[in-house]
């Protein structure tokens, strides 16, 4: 029988609800990210004691690993929580965005210091390459959200792993794992392929408004 | 005459009989069932006096009241579970058919995991039959009823489809398990990685929703769930171990007497079959009771001291672990914390001898991670950066499509494969484990940056500042390019705990094995974010020097 015929008929549609389940991790990590990334950014370029704390917790969360942010999270907060005196139960889908915030708010926080410096600075150019620079943390986050297939979130490896211990043979596995990289792998170029676009969009905008203003 | 004759003839066969009988007289003294009457008979006997005496043993207070109080969990399908005032269940019939022999009423009391025992020892409950295993940290607890009333089994439970069978079948595999449980040690001895759960409740539905392909639990726990026609269906028991007998059990003090009762009434309900009707009338395994039947109906262990015979009973599970030489030093500051701060500190890793070796093997083993995974990172970058920033396509393009290749796969499913392939040549150790994944983590952070060295040889060629390849161009290139070589080299180090995912033994895979069998898992968690977070920064102090080097050699060249 074909590799085809062995895998389970409702493959793909739990694959596609999998990878969807990617996008929302990754959608919540950055929304997160860009909340506290913005403000740390801003804090940072305040001066004084608050640039000196921002910079801190900006290198922090820098070298915090996102796979023992996540464990730290599922293991330390206890399952009877509560915040503002509301039960705070993660689920595992917000574990994994929750841990995946340390690394948007970082990238977010570098970036935004960097778009705001140009911005000061009279480069409106520089400033708006923020936007592709949060789409690139963006399609990374899509790809890094895989890591929740280790407490059990059903996303787009995780359905690929399930389906790979049905399959008895090393070759059928690897062809499952090559779909699996190809499907992966369209999102995440056109998403680089959008960066792109939106990177010479902008060139021209900026362009048109200088010859503008000239 | 005659009558002298007859006489004599019937004193004569009076004492034939009598010879005869008496040896079975005292072979029927011996029995369970007459040492449990005269045990009976003579507490009665004390009645009503002893009532009123403090010091009286349990028995003879069970006999005065009437009753007999018995602790038994409300919700532990098949054995005992309760709907409003109806309880039912193997454990709960049990009760009652100790009740009967007793010849008092069955008063049932809630118990849970956490307080059968304390139940026993403030006397709020003379009896607990809570499938309680019977190991000997329990020993020094409660005194144990035996012979036992049941013996359950850590069974691994999985699809049908699924080729396991046994323990070569797990190396590498993930078993879903429950935090504390006992059997978890030997799981992780086996190199079972370990996904965890705080109740068994929800084993069952993680099995159906894809979430565990493996789960290991009390085999008395997924009884009910093989009951389900759609369950047995689709999931089978691969394999059993861990064998750990139940016991009821009463409290230590002032219960001697109760005691010797009921170990008496639990080997008489084995030779007769009783706890094997039962366990059939509740559709539980019962294949230890048919063993047991056969065992206390032979000559040895059919008797009055039968209970204590060990030929005829089980030894407790042995559950304890050998703690560290410092254990001691390691509570006092535990408790000092607590005094000092209010927080309370556990250190799991500390404290046991198994538990020590598994953190020390960790820490090593991650540091071992670490380096390799640097060094495999700017290997593989300086080999992509020399293929795909040469002039030779044949040697370019297949390099430039492993590049994609690898950008497009999670890191996740990169590890995998290299772990598949890993497996295929090797047979599986945690040397290979921590190999497969120095490789998948150089591999994918290496592509990287050599794209980025390939991308900085690129410019330096359109710049026509020198000539075309060439050594000098490549280092060039590389001083370039440090910026980007020291993030993925960063990002290399903080990727490392990843492996834990295809069962490297590093600290995060070690210290989440240790969680599994022992408490502390908010402070072992927490000491594991600092001790990662801090690596890393030290790895990006250490790539900030590289990267000033590069850089000065660059300004140098330039000039």
């Amino acid at each position: 029988m074909s590799l085809i015929g062995r895998l389970s008929s409702d493959f793909l549609p739990l694959f596609l609800g999998g990878m969807a389940v990617n996008f929302e991790i990754a959608t919540i990590a950055i929304a997160v990210g860009l909340a506290l990334g913005l403000m740390l950014a801003l804090a940072r370029l305040a001066g004084g004691v608050m640039a000196g704390a921002a910079a801190s917790a900006i290198g922090l969360m820098r070298a915090a690993p996102t796979f023992v942010v996540m464990f730290f999270l599922l293991n330390a907060v206890p399952r009877d929580a509560t915040l503002f005196g509301e039960p705070f139960a993660l689920s595992g889908v917000m574990i994994v965005a929750l841990s995946l915030v340390p690394y948007s708010a970082a990238y977010v926080a570098d970036s935004g210091v960097e778009a705001l410096r140009q911005f000061r600075g009279g480069s409106l150019p520089g400033a708006l390459l923020f936007l592709p620079n949060v789409t690139r943390a963006f399609f990374v986050l899509v790809m890094s959200s895989s890591a929740g297939a280790a407490i059990g979130v059903t996303e787009g490896i995780t359905i690929i792993l399930r389906q790979a211990e049905q399959l008895p043979a090393l070759g059928d596995r690897l062809v499952l794992f090559a779909i699996g990289i190809v499907l992966f792998g369209i999102p995440l170029q056109a998403g680089f392929a959008v960066m792109s676009f939106i990177q010479r969009r902008l060139g021209r905008f900026v362009a048109r408004r200088t010859a503008d203003a000239a | 005459m005659t009558a002298f004759c007859r006489a004599a003839a019937a004193g004569v066969l009076a004492i034939v009989v009598g010879l005869a009988v008496w040896p079975l007289q005292a072979q029927q003294d011996k029995s369970p069932d007459a040492a449990l009457a005269r045990l009976l008979q003579a507490a009665r006997a004390a009645l009503p006096g002893a009532c009123a005496q403090p010091a009286a043993d349990r028995l003879v207070r069970i006999l005065c009241s009437g009753r007999i109080r018995i602790g038994v969990r409300d919700y532990y399908p098949l054995f005992s579970s309760r709907d409003g005032d109806d309880r039912e269940g193997y454990e709960v019939d049990v009760g009652q058919a100790i009740g009967r022999q007793l010849g008092v009423a069955v008063e049932f009391d809630r118990v849970n995991a956490a307080t059968r025992i304390p139940l026993l020892a403030e006397d709020r409950v003379d009896l607990v039959i809570a499938t309680m295993g019977h190991n000997t940290q329990r020993d020094g607890q409660a005194r144990f009823i035996r012979p036992h009333y049941y013996q359950s089994e850590t069974t691994v439970v999985g699809p049908r489809s699924l080729a396991v069978s046994g323990w070569q079948d797990i190396p590498g595999r993930t078993v879903c398990v429950t935090v504390g449980n006992g059997s978890n040690a030997e799981l992780v001895a086996r190199d079972a990685r370990l996904m965890l759960f705080d109740e068994a409740g929800v084993l069952p539905e993680r099995l159906k929703d894809g979430t565990c392909t493996l789960a290991a639990q009390d085999d008395s726990f997924f009884a009910e769930s093989f009951t389900d026609p759609a369950f047995a269906e689709r999931y089978a028991q691969k394999f059993g171990f861990a064998q750990v007998p139940w016991g009821m059990a009463v409290a230590r003090d002032g219960s001697a007497q109760l005691a010797r009762a009921l170990d008496l009434i639990s080997q008489i309900f084995h030779r007769d079959g009783v706890f094997l009707e039962l366990g059939r009338a509740h559709r539980i395994g019962t294949g230890f009771l048919e063993q047991q039947q056969a065992a206390w109906q032979r000559p040895e262990c059919n008797t009055d001291t039968g209970a204590a015979n060990d030929v005829c009973v089980l030894p407790p599970f042995n559950a304890e672990l050998k703690p560290t030489p410092f254990a001691g030093g390691v509570a006092a500051f535990e408790a000092w914390f607590e005094s000092w701060t209010g927080i309370e500190l556990s250190l799991p890793m500390l404290a046991t001898a198994p538990a020590w070796a598994m953190f020390k093997d960790g820490v090593a083993n991650s540091l071992i991670l670490i380096v390799g995974a640097l060094l495999a990172t700017l290997g593989f970058a300086l080999l992509f950066g020399r293929a795909l920033g040469s002039r030779s396509a044949p040697l370019r393009w297949p390099v430039r499509l492993l590049t994609v290749t690898l950008q497009s796969s999670p890191i996740v499913l990169t590890l995998v494969i290299a772990a598949a392939i890993a497996r295929a040549l090797f047979p599986f150790s945690d040397a290979v484990a921590l190999g497969a994944s120095i490789a998948a983590l150089g591999l994918t952070n290496g592509s990287n940056a050599g794209q980025a060295i390939s991308e900085a040889m690129l410019t330096l060629r359109t710049e026509q500042a020198l000539p075309r390849g060439g050594r000098d161009l490549f280092a060039r290139a590389l001083s370039r390019s440090a910026t980007q070589i020291v993030a993925f080299l960063v990002n290399a180090a903080k990727g490392t705990p990843i492996a834990s995912f295809i069962g490297a033994p590093e600290l995060l895979s070690a210290l989440t094995d240790i969680t599994s069998f022992s408490s502390g898992r908010a402070t072992t968690y927490t000491l594991l974010l600092i001790y990662y977070t801090a690596v890393v920064m030290i790895v990006v102090w250490l790539c900030g020097r590289l990267r000033l080097l590069l850089e000065r050699r660059q300004a140098m060249a330039s000039a």
